[in-house]
C-alpha cells in the first residue's frame, strides 16, 4: 500500500496527515477507516494534505464521501496542505466551493477555537 | 450371519461389476443390480425384487450365485418360476434369460449380465483416463484406482459427480441398501450433500436414517462406526433404529487429508484427529441385507482415500468457480466494449471520431453520440474507480443519457436528473464526472461539464480550453448545474478526453498532463495523440482508461 497515515493532537484538534497516494482502493479505503475512527471521538479534523503526491478520482470520491457523513454529524474536517494539482483538480470538479480549504494547518486550526469562543 | 461377497462374473460372459435384472411391469422397467446372494423376488415387501401380484407367492424364487454362475431356484411357488417359458426348479442363468414368476407376459425379468451394469465408476474411469481394468481387479483395487485417478482429475470439476461415483462405488464395496455423503457447511453444520440407493436412484431426504450415530461417529476418534443393531442391545432405544428398522449401519467420519499421511496405510493416530469436514453414511434396513461382515479393509480404503478424494474436488471445484467468474469479468467486459462501441451518427456539417484504450480492467468511461433536431450531442464520462461496479454504474448512466437525449431534454435537466438518481440511490462514494457537448450546423455549442477534464478547442493552430464547469454527478444532492456555450468556426476541432489520459503515467511517475495533452492535440489527429501518450508511457502499463473524443466541424 503506498499510503501511510501519520495522526497527531494539536491544540485541541485531531491533525490527520496522509503521506503517500490517495487512489482508488486499499489506499482510500485505509484513510476512509482512519477519518471514520477519528470523527468517532472528535469533531475537529484537520486533514493535511501535503504528503499526498496524487490523488485519483476514487481517492476523490472518498474524500467526499467521509467530509459529507462528517458533515451530517455534526464534525468538521478541514484540508490544507493542497499541493497545485489538487487544487486544480477541486477546481475542475467544483468541489474547492464544498470544501473549506486553507493555507496552512495553524489556520485551520484557529478557525475551529474562533468558532468555539 | 455374512452373506459371501458377490464377486463379478470373471468368465467371458460380464463385463460390469455386477450384472443387472431387467425388471418389465406393463409399460415400466427397471433395472436392479444383482450384487448380492442370495437374491429374493416374491409377493412379500422385504424381497429385493417384490412382485405385487396374487399369483406370485409370498416367497417365490432365489437368484443365487456360485462362483459367478447365477442361477434361479424356485422355493416351492405356487404358480411356478419360469425360464424362456419353460417351467423351472432350478436352472443356471445365460445372457438375456427371460425369468417369469407366477405371472405370465404381465411381468418378468430378463436376466442380462453383459449390458445396463450402472458401473459407472469405472466407465467414468476409462473414460478420463483411457485406463484399462482387467475383470480379475478386485473391487477394492477398483476403488483404490478409481480414487487415485479421480485425485488426479483437474479436468472435471463437479463435487457432485464425484460424490455421487463415491456413493456408488461405496454401495457396491459393501453392498449396503443406502448410502449418504455428508460435508460441513461454513458454519460448520453438517449437510446432506448426496445420497443413493442400491437401485441408483438418488436420495433426496434422510429423515429416516439414524442421525444419532451419525453424530456419534463425528465425535469419535475412529476411522469408522460399525453398528450393528441385532448385537447391540443398548441401541433398542434409539428412535430411528426402532422405527425404521435400521439393521447395519456405517458411520465414516471424512476427515481433512493432512500431507501424504493419509496415503499411508500406516497412518499414525495423529492423523484421524485431523478436522472432519463431513461423513459417509451407510446403512441397510432389512435382515436380508446383513452389511456388518464388511472388511475392515474396505472401510479402511474409503476412510482414508474418500476425505482426500472429496477434498480434491472440493480445490477442483473451487478453481471452476475462480475461473467462472474470470469469465463473468470478460463477458462484462465484453458488455462494456460494446457499449462503448458507437455506432457515429453522420452528419453534414461535423466529422466525430472517438476512440478508447482500455487499461487491464474494465473501467468506468463510456462515450456516446446522439443526434437528434437539436444538434449532434456527445457525450464523454468517466465513473469512479475500476472493475465491475463502475462498469455497472457507467452503463446505467449511459442509458439515462441516452434515453434523455434522445426525448430532447435540455443538457442542464438531465445532469440534473442524473445526479438525483445517483445520490438517491446512495451509492457510496461512487461519482461520475460527465460533460455532454451539442453542436448545431452553425458551429454554436452548448456543452454542461461535470467536474470532467476541461475540453479542447482547436482553432488554427492555437488551443482554447472552455472553463465553465460544475459539481460531478452523484456527489451531492443540491448541486446546481448550469450550460455554457461556445463557437466553432469550419476546421475547429473540439476534443473531449478522459483524465486517463493526462493522469497516464511514466516510468519515472510524471504524468502526460495537459500541457503534452494540448501539445499533441494542437498539430495531431485523434491517432497522433494516442501515439503521443503511448510514446509518452513507454512501457508502462495504463491504471485507467484513455478515452479521446474529437469532433472536427466542418461548416
Amino acid at each position: 500500500m503506498s499510503l501511510k497515515i501519520d495522526t497527531r493532537q494539536a491544540e485541541g484538534v485531531t491533525i490527520i496527515s496522509p503521506q503517500g497516494r490517495i487512489v482508488f482502493g486499499e489506499e482510500a479505503a485505509a484513510l476512509r477507516e482512519n477519518l471514520k475512527r477519528t470523527l468517532a471521538s472528535t469533531r475537529q479534523v484537520v486533514l493535511n494534505l501535503s504528503g499526498v503526491s496524487y490523488i485519483d478520482s476514487g481517492g476523490l470520491g472518498t474524500l467526499v464521501g467521509v467530509y459529507s457523513s462528517a458533515r451530517a454529524a455534526g464534525a468538521d474536517i478541514k484540508l490544507t496542505g493542497l499541493g497545485q494539482r489538487l487544487r486544480d483538480v477541486l477546481q475542475i470538479t467544483k468541489l474547492a466551493t464544498v470544501f473549506e480549504v486553507y493555507d496552512s494547518e495553524q489556520e485551520a486550526i484557529a478557525t475551529f477555537h474562533r468558532g468555539a469562543a | 450371519m455374512a452373506f459371501p461377497t458377490i464377486v463379478g462374473p470373471s468368465s467371458g460372459t460380464g463385463s460390469g461389476v455386477f450384472p443387472t435384472l431387467v425388471f418389465v411391469q406393463g409399460n415400466e422397467q427397471r433395472v436392479i443390480n444383482l450384487d448380492h446372494s442370495p437374491f429374493g423376488v416374491g409377493r412379500k415387501v422385504d424381497k429385493d425384487l417384490v412382485i405385487a401380484d396374487p399369483r406370485v407367492s409370498r416367497d417365490h424364487a432365489l437368484i443365487v450365485s456360485e462362483n459367478g454362475v447365477f442361477s434361479v431356484v424356485d422355493q416351492g411357488s405356487k404358480h411356478g418360476t419360469f425360464v424362456n417359458g419353460e417351467r423351472v426348479e432350478r436352472k443356471t442363468l445365460e445372457r438375456n434369460d427371460r425369468l417369469e414368476f407366477g405371472v405370465r407376459e404381465v411381468a418378468y425379468v430378463i436376466f442380462n449380465p453383459q449390458h445396463g451394469t450402472t458401473n459407472s465408476a469405472r466407465e467414468f474411469l476409462s473414460q478420463i483416463s483411457g485406463m484399462h481394468i482387467s475383470d480379475e481387479t478386485t473391487d477394492l483395487e477398483k476403488l483404490v484406482l478409481f480414487l487415485e485417478a479421480a485425485r488426479k482429475l483437474n479436468t472435471i470439476g463437479v463435487l457432485d459427480e464425484i460424490l455421487m461415483t463415491l456413493l456408488d462405488v461405496t454401495l457396491k464395496l459393501t453392498r449396503a441398501e443406502r448410502a449418504y455423503v455428508y460435508m460441513k457447511n461454513p458454519r460448520g453444520e453438517l449437510r446432506l450433500a448426496a445420497g443413493r440407493n442400491a437401485k441408483g436412484e438418488p436420495l433426496l431426504d434422510d429423515k429416516t436414517i439414524s442421525h444419532s450415530i451419525l453424530e456419534d461417529a463425528l465425535k469419535s476418534n475412529s476411522e469408522f462406526v460399525l453398528t450393528d443393531t441385532s448385537r447391540s442391545a443398548d441401541l433398542t432405544g434409539r428412535k430411528s433404529i426402532v422405527a425404521y428398522d435400521l439393521r447395519t449401519v456405517i458411520c465414516v467420519p471424512l476427515r481433512k487429508p493432512q500431507v501424504q499421511a493419509t496415503r499411508d496405510a500406516d497412518a499414525p493416530a495423529g492423523a484421524v484427529s485431523a478436522e472432519v469436514m463431513g461423513a459417509l453414511y451407510v446403512d441397510s434396513r432389512f435382515a436380508s441385507r446383513d452389511i456388518s461382515g464388511v472388511s475392515n479393509d474396505i472401510l479402511h480404503a474409503i476412510a482414508t482415500e474418500a476425505a482426500s478424494l472429496i477434498e480434491n474436488a472440493r480445490l477442483v471445484q473451487a478453481e471452476e468457480a475462480g475461473r467462472r467468474y474470470q469469465q463473468e469479468l470478460s463477458i462484462a467486459a465484453s458488455i462494456q466494449q460494446r457499449l462503448m462501441a458507437v455506432t457515429i451518427p453522420e452528419v453534414p456539417f461535423a466529422k466525430l471520431a472517438g476512440r478508447n484504450l482500455s487499461c487491464k480492467e474494465i473501467g468506468g468511461d463510456f462515450f456516446d453520440a446522439v443526434n437528434t433536431n437539436e444538434g449532434l450531442t456527445i457525450v464523454l464520462a468517466d465513473v469512479s474507480g475500476k472493475g465491475v461496479s463502475a462498469a455497472l454504474l457507467a452503463s446505467t448512466l449511459q442509458g439515462m443519457i441516452y434515453s434523455q437525449l434522445t426525448a430532447g431534454m435540455p443538457l442542464t435537466e438531465i445532469v440534473t436528473a442524473v445526479n438525483r438518481f445517483f445520490t438517491d440511490k446512495n451509492i457510496g462514494e461512487k461519482y461520475a464526472t460527465v460533460i455532454i457537448a451539442r453542436v448545431q450546423h452553425d458551429g454554436n455549442v452548448e456543452y454542461v461539464n461535470c467536474g470532467h477534464i476541461l475540453p479542447l478547442v482547436v482553432s488554427n493552430g492555437e488551443i482554447e480550453r472552455p472553463s465553465f464547469g460544475n459539481l460531478p454527478v452523484g456527489l451531492l444532492p443540491d448541486a446546481k448545474y448550469k450550460s455554457d456555450n461556445c463557437q466553432l468556426k469550419p476546421g475547429d476541432r473540439l476534443i473531449l478526453v478522459t483524465d486517463g489520459v493526462t493522469e497516464a503515467e511514466n516510468a519515472r511517475g510524471e504524468f502526460f498532463e495537459d500541457s503534452r495533452l494540448e501539445q499533441a492535440a494542437k498539430t495531431g489527429t485523434l491517432e497522433q495523440i494516442f501515439t503521443a501518450i503511448s510514446s509518452f508511457c513507454g512501457g508502462t502499463p495504463l491504471n485507467d482508461d484513455c478515452t479521446v473524443v474529437e469532433l472536427l466541424y466542418t461548416g
